[in-house]
């Protein structure tokens, strides 16, 4: 589904990553961990096309996403969703209208979006709090309508970057156990985190990168560093 | 491109946007309001000086009087050499009879002149000649042609009544308001788009967070520029439609007042947009304006402070 062929990118005279080949298949719950700075959030970036590489090749079902047109940007990212490491809910909407406002910027209907939200919330678990505001949530909760945002045009690849930062581990199990749930629904995950016991305990596909490299490839791996 | 959902979407944040920052789109629509009355106003002015000029460039003609028992093929031989020159866009001739008939009917209230005039036993009228031109710079050589032409012997008097010196006067105080006006209305202009840009930059501002979200969640750049494209439009028409009603109540005031007094009739509607002078160019020339110069500086603030 999305191959990396020799990606470099820089920032001014940092190399955030250097030389990264990797393959995600469809489907595929893969995470990828590293230390801060290693650069997981920019390798996710290169996906949406909020950066773009400055060598190599970023393929998503073999179209190569230095080709498509910035005018054409915006109907890739609704093919994906992204659970940004800083969560970007809006202050003043409701967790519904959170929700409610991904579909409405890609052109969904009224009618379309009363039906579909409350069921993705419903995922999430979040169902009862619809009508509450960001601050009237827990981190863990915060962090479940983020995911329930990204998934609300049905996306085939959802990228969660950092979603348990900030939780205990009994909310960080929540929202993990929500992703696999995801996952199993069909959505191919992939999962950016420095959390070392929480991918050990999910025995997926891990990819460790540091400096910008990947450095451990393991199909069930434990993460080592 | 825009289906009608989306474009209903577009048009709603734009009015969201608008009455969330009521002062700030008072303000703007205020100065945009201030640069379109100046406008019409100038236009007005113009309109009222252009009215004159043609109302006292109508009035000038050359008067050709022949001396009394001229034959009539001599006159009619005059007139239509005149008609063929180029500069001359009207020749009437009027017989001495024609005079004297129209002469009695304009004073048949008037036994004293009736009684003196039918105690003369000739015509005490001449035939003339009534010559005008399509440009008023061409009177004095038209009039000084005909004194020195062929037909000489027969003409008592050229008579040309030399307005030219208050055309002129017209001319130069329309000039005056056309530049001074017009250097105002450059100088509001500006300041409407200044305004309108920082109010428009101070909307991007307060919905950055929203923005970012709708670009990576896959907004469509038009999907984000709109609402404040919409946001600046409606400045435009709120503003047009406050102009509209205060210089209609102005140009009605004055078409009952000035225009008589101008034209000596007070008929006639007043050319506003000369020369077109019709009211149906007013509001939609106004709205145009207004548009061109919100749009701008929307655009303006959009391509400096929108990070799409
Ligand atoms: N916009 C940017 N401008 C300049 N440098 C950047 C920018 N974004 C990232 N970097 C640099 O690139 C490197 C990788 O950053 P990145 O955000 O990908 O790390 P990360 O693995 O996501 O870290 P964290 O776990 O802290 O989120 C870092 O050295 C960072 O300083
Ligand atoms: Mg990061």
């Amino acid at each position: 589904m999305i191959r990396f062929e020799n990606v470099i990118k820089y920032f001014g005279n940092t190399k955030a990553l250097s030389a990264i080949d990797l393959e995600i298949k469809h489907g595929e719950f893969i995470s990828i961990v590293g230390l801060s700075g290693a650069g997981k959030s920019t390798l996710l970036k290169l996906v949406t096309g909020e950066e773009r590489a400055d060598e190599g090749r970023v393929l998503i079902d073999d179209i190569d996403i230095a080709k498509v047109k910035v005018s054409d940007l915006p109907y890739l990212r609704r093919k994906i969703g992204m659970v940004f490491q800083d969560i970007k809910l809006l202050p003043k909407r409701t967790a519904f209208e959170n929700v409610a406002f991904a579909m409405e910027v890609s052109g969904h209907k009224r009618d379309r979006i009363e039906k579909e939200v409350p069921k993705i919330l419903e995922l999430v678990g979040l169902l009862h709090k619809k009508h509450n505001f960001p601050n009237e949530m827990s981190g863990g909760e915060r962090q479940r309508i983020a995911i329930a945002r990204s998934l609300a045009h049905r996306p085939a690849l959802l990228m969660a970057d950092e979603p348990t930062g900030n939780l205990d581990e009994v909310n960080a199990a929540e929202v993990l156990d929500l992703l696999l749930k995801i996952n199993k629904l069909g959505t191919t995950v992939i999962l950016a985190t420095h959390a070392s016991d929480l991918v050990n305990k999910i025995k997926k596909r891990v990819i460790t990168i540091e400096g910008g490299r990947v450095v451990l490839e393991q199909e069930r791996g434990r993460y080592k560093l | 491109m825009f289906d009608s959902l989306t474009i209903f979407r577009i048009v709603k944040t734009g009015f969201v946007n608008y009455w969330r920052n009521i002062w700030l789109s008072a303000a703007a629509t205020m100065v945009m309001t201030i640069t379109l009355v100046i406008f019409s106003i100038l236009a007005i002015v113009f309109g009222i000086t252009q009215f004159s000029i043609n109302q006292v460039t109508d009035r000038v003609d050359v008067s050709v009087y022949f001396k009394p028992g001229t034959a009539e093929g001599v006159i009619e031989q005059f007139a239509s050499d005149l008609k063929k020159k180029p500069e001359v866009s009207a020749v009437t001739y009027t017989s001495a009879e024609d005079a004297l008939a129209a002469f009695k009917a304009t004073h048949a209230q008037d036994q004293l002149i009736l009684d003196s005039l039918d105690e003369l036993s000739d015509n005490p009228l001449p035939a003339t000649v009534q010559v005008k031109a399509d440009k008023i710079e061409d009177y004095p050589h038209i009039a000084e042609g005909i004194q020195n032409g062929g037909y000489k012997e027969h003409i008592s008097k050229v008579n040309f009544e030399d307005n030219r010196l208050l055309i002129e006067r017209f001319g130069k105080a329309s000039k005056l308001i056309v530049v001074g006006g017009s250097v105002l209305v450059a100088i509001f202009s500006i300041i409407a788009i200044l305004v309108i840009f920082n109010t428009i930059t101070l909307t991007i501002y307060n919905r950055k967070e929203e923005v970012e979200i709708m670009r990576l969640v896959g907004a469509t750049n038009w999907y984000i520029r709109g609402p404040f494209i919409i946001e600046s439009l409606l400045y435009s028409v709120v503003a047009t439609i406050i102009t509209s009603a205060l210089v209609l109540a102005l140009v009605s005031k004055l078409q009952s007042s000035s225009l008589s007094y101008i034209s000596g009739t007070g008929e006639g509607n007043l050319p506003l947009f000369y020369p077109y002078g019709q009211w149906t160019y007013t509001i939609p020339a106004l709205l145009l304006i207004a548009i061109l110069l919100s749009v701008a500086s929307s655009m303006l603030a959009i391509r400096k402070y929108l990070k799409i």
